[in-house]
């Protein structure tokens, strides 16, 4: 849990190194700290979850005592360390050059690019766990089908704002 | 309705009287829509009928139609609406009220539906596109007087039309001399409908009959499922054929494929008919408008301006005669089951091209310089033809003779799949992307670079290491399910066609 930008030697995927290679800036390395909430939010209660399944089941078939809570837990807190920084490590994004420029994932990569005259509002939102991190997330709404929301989480609040104001002024209403 | 506005009864308000109600004979309506609805009350009657309390049957299904009534009254009484200079005004709910106005700028598209019922009555249901997303989003009138809403819709046209009229002249220019007056692009003759019903075959109506009979077969009176060959042996018993009969089965197989035949032909003639009966597609100064159907006559008017991509459909029997449907896409939608706008159901090329031309979309020409996409798009298939193949292959080591299935399908989604990768192709015609993709229903998809909102460039663990990334457009209009993409391609070529793409003007 560091508050510094994650590097991981160790990481045969070499996340950064995606992004750089791609010219995309990254993400407020915080917004691992806001993904790890929510992600600690949605695991703890499976944990706990299984942990009664546990209790109340093992003793019917006197099968080995505390693996299945062991292993939820195990298994839930690995995923809460390890995985937000690495997630958060491959959100890139890139403003520039009259359009909007979103990449997220490894396995399965989607790099989106909104022209800012595409554009048809503009969302910035805070939830809570991110209002503690200072952090803001960016949705940006087109009028296509495919892709009719773009959303860019994990930027500081005044740089959301910021881009929220580059981008309203590029907005034209080409659909009367 | 007209009698309240005209006769107020106390001295109200002068723009009080400019609200208008449904047509009264949307009650009627309502009564016809009572009769499939009373289905849902078919189990409290069988439940009342069990428990042996007939003497209630009666007295509970009058309750319910005095019930239902009463509702559609209500809701009938408490909607109205106000078609102001610039705007259209709807009050409805007889709870919770609602009000929307709609300006009518931000009408796209004015339909009008006349179902059988609504024709007898001199009414139709009139739509208001407005392009939100959501059908909610869409408000309806249903229904008013036929020249009501004819009247309605020339009303919020002229609007329009005057209040861009500089524009309209600035694109549409190069048939300056027709642009004032309707014009027919294209017809089908009731003969036309036969033969396009004819390459409509479709024994998907035969699996509903037969879910049907099956559904029934307890049901009827009378030991007979047309759809279970003892039956026709007994039947045959009966008079004395089924020696005859057993002797000479060759007599019942090619029975039993005529009548497949005849069904599938019939169903595919008689929804062709339906649907498309007295089909009109005309060119209106903005807008292409087409009229079709039997029964429920529909009359959806499509802006040129939105018309975001061209879809040509075909099937790979027709096609070798020629035959095409085009679809276009537009930020309209038409009604709920289709999004898009099916404007020529079946007609050759030269027709096609003629409609195509109106909304400034062209066909890719025969050397058109096609690119493939990689095989590996196949894999989906194979994955699951593998998949059906191990199933079947479990199913039929546990003694289970329809395992054998399993193989069968597998094989033949596996050389399906790897047969369809072939037709794959996209080429880019300088303002416009072509997409062609299907064997057994060949799709080509037209798509300018202006409609384009947003692109991506996926590209995941199988395609990454073959240096390939997909495409995926975002395109006003149409489902999220069938997005416009071109699969695995090199990943150069797809970054530049997205710049490409992404450099284009929007559309004028």
């Amino acid at each position: 849990m560091t508050d510094t930008p994650a590097i991981h030697p160790t990481d045969p995927f070499e996340p950064e190194a995606l992004n750089a290679a791609e010219g995309l800036d990254p993400v407020d390395p915080a917004y691992a700290q806001v993904l790890r909430v929510a992600t600690a939010l949605n695991l703890i209660p499976l944990a706990i979850g299984a942990s009664v399944f546990d209790y109340l089941l093992i003793r019917h078939v006197e099968g080995p005592y505390g693996l299945i809570t062991a292993l939820a837990w195990l298994v839930a807190i690995v995923v809460i360390i390890t995985f937000p920084s690495r997630r958060v490590s491959r959100w890139g994004y890139k403003i520039g050059e009259g359009q909007l420029r979103v990449a997220r994932g490894w396995l399965f990569r989607t790099d989106t690019i909104v022209p800012f005259v595409r554009v048809q509002h503009i969302d910035v939102g805070q939830g809570p766990v991110e209002r503690w991190f200072g952090l803001s997330h960016l949705i940006v709404h087109t009028s296509g089908t495919h892709n009719s929301t773009v959303t860019l989480p994990g930027l500081p609040a005044d740089l959301a704002a910021a881009m929220r104001e580059t981008i309203r002024r590029h907005i034209q209403t080409d659909f009367a | 309705m007209t009698e309240a506005a005209a006769v107020p009864t106390a001295p109200i308000i002068d723009e009080d009287a400019n609200w208008q109600r449904l047509h009264p004979a949307t009650l009627a309506l309502a009564v016809v829509k009572l009769g499939p609805r009373s289905l849902n009350f078919l189990p409290a009657v069988a439940a009342l009928g069990f428990t042996g309390n007939w003497v209630w049957i009666v007295p509970a299904i009058l309750a319910f139609l005095l019930f239902s009534l009463v509702a559609a009254w209500l809701h009938w009484l408490r909607f109205r609406f106000l078609v102001g200079d610039d705007e259209i005004v709807i009050e409805s709910g007889v709870l919770s009220r609602q009000h929307r106005t709609i300006p009518f700028d931000r009408i796209q598209d004015v339909s009008i539906e006349q179902g059988l019922v609504s024709r007898a009555l001199g009414i139709a249901k009139v739509g208001f596109e407005t392009g939100a997303g959501g059908k909610e989003n869409d408000a309806d009138l249903d229904a008013i007087a036929l020249d009501a809403a004819q009247a309605l819709r020339t009303t919020i046209r002229a609007h329009r039309s005057g209040e861009v009229v500089a524009a309209v002249a600035a694109s549409d220019t190069p048939e300056a001399a027709p642009v004032a007056e309707d014009r027919l692009l294209f017809a089908m003759t009731p003969r036309q409908l036969l033969l396009a019903g004819l390459f409509n075959f479709s024994l998907a109506a035969l699996a509903v009959v037969g879910a049907g009979m099956q559904f029934f077969d307890n049901l009827l009176p009378f030991k007979f499922n047309a759809f279970n060959p003892m039956d026709w042996v007994d039947v045959a018993e009966d008079y004395g054929l089924d020696q005859w009969l057993l002797a000479h089965r060759w007599v019942a197989g090619f029975g039993a494929a005529l009548s497949l035949l005849f069904i599938g032909f019939a169903s595919g003639i008689i929804t062709m008919m339906f649907a498309n009966w007295n089909f009109r597609l005309t060119r209106e100064p903005r807008a292409l408008r087409r009229t079709r159907g039997l029964t429920t006559r529909t009359d959806v008017a499509v802006p040129v301006r939105r018309v975001q991509a061209a879809i040509l459909v075909t099937g790979w029997f027709r096609q070798r005669f020629g035959w095409h449907e085009l679809r276009l896409q537009s930020l309209a939608s038409d009604g709920e089951k289709e999004r898009d706008h099916q404007v020529v159901p079946f007609a050759q090329l030269d027709a096609i091209d003629s409609v195509l031309a109106e909304v400034a979309i062209a066909r890719p020409d025969a050397d058109a310089a096609w690119q493939q996409s990689h095989r590996i798009i196949a894999l989906g298939g194979l994955v699951g033809a593998l998949g059906a193949t191990i199933g079947g292959l479990v199913a039929a080591s546990f003694g289970q003779a329809l395992g054998w299935l399993g193989p069968v399908l597998g094989l033949l989604i596996g050389a399906a799949s790897l047969f369809g990768v072939r037709f794959h192709r996209w080429t880019d015609l300088g303002e416009q992307v072509a997409i062609r993709r299907g064997f057994w229903k060949p799709k080509l998809t037209l798509l300018p670079h202006a409609s384009v909102q947003s692109v991506d460039l996926k590209s995941d663990f199988i395609l990454r290491p073959l240096g390939l990334a997909t495409l995926v457009f975002g395109v006003p209009g149409g489902s999220s399910l069938a997005s416009h993409e071109i699969p695995a391609i090199p990943i150069a070529t797809a970054r530049a066609l997205r710049n490409r793409i992404l450099t284009a003007r929007a559309r004028a």
